[in-house]
């Protein structure tokens, strides 16, 4: 437990959170190893989970044409729009380094747990709109 | 502990460029892998202020048209493209 909260205190995601909190959050958490062009989320399915990358790299494509829009490496968060509007996958998210290695995290025990502490919730949250943010930026540069 | 999260834009080809946190600030001149190429940074910019340990950084890359030079500063982020 504690290599993987000292994992999370280097996520943006964790950013403000005290060291109990974390272990809450650490709790939670459930690390998968993932091969190479393994499906870690799939464009159009539902989504009951969200993941941090915290090894390797995957990319996030996009279906009919199938195109690679963006690649996520460590301390990533991948899936976060499920949490937010709990709407399908709004894209297909592959692992491309061998192995990578993502924590994922389900919707219903981060819900439950920002019920019970409601501190979490507010940090957490704050930090997946910031991190929407820093993605909606790299989307524009892209464009330049 | 300070951790770089960089938004890192590829210009001259169709790469999709990515985002990785970096334990250093990104500079220009450094080299950086992404899959089988090698690209240069070419800008680098903050594009959001800083909040406590965490820095938000855009760091502009091009492909480099010469192999790497042995011993230059590189980063591998280890990018496999299709």
């Amino acid at each position: 437990m504690i290599d993987l909260k000292e994992i999370l205190k280097k996520v943006e995601l964790f950013d403000g959170l005290t060291d109990a909190e974390l272990d809450e959050m650490a709790k939670i958490c459930q690390e998968k190893r993932i091969h190479r062009r393994e499906v870690i989320a799939k464009q159009g399915e539902p989504g009951n989970n969200f993941f941090i990358v915290t090894e390797g790299f995957v990319e996030v494509l996009l279906e009919e044409p199938r195109r690679v829009v963006v690649n996520l490496g460590p301390g990533q968060l991948i899936g976060e729009m499920a949490v937010v509007d709990q709407g399908p996958r709004s894209a297909t998210v592959e692992a491309v380094t061998e192995p990578t290695v993502v924590q994922a995290i389900s919707r219903t025990d981060f819900e439950a747990l920002c019920e019970r502490n409601t501190h979490i919730g507010y940090v957490v949250v704050r930090n997946i709109a910031a991190d929407l943010s820093f993605k909606l930026r790299h989307r524009h540069l892209s464009e330049r | 502990m300070a951790v770089y999260k960089v938004s890192y834009v590829v210009i001259g080809s169709n790469h999709p460029g990515g985002i990785a946190n970096s334990d250093h600030r990104p500079f220009v001149g450094e080299q950086i892998q992404m899959g089988d190429i090698t690209f240069e940074i070419v800008e680098v910019f903050d594009l959001m202020p800083s909040r406590g340990e965490f820095h938000y950084i855009h760091a502009t890359c091009r492909a480099t048209p010469t192999p790497s030079i042995p011993g230059s500063a590189k980063n591998d982020l280890s990018v496999k493209t299709p």
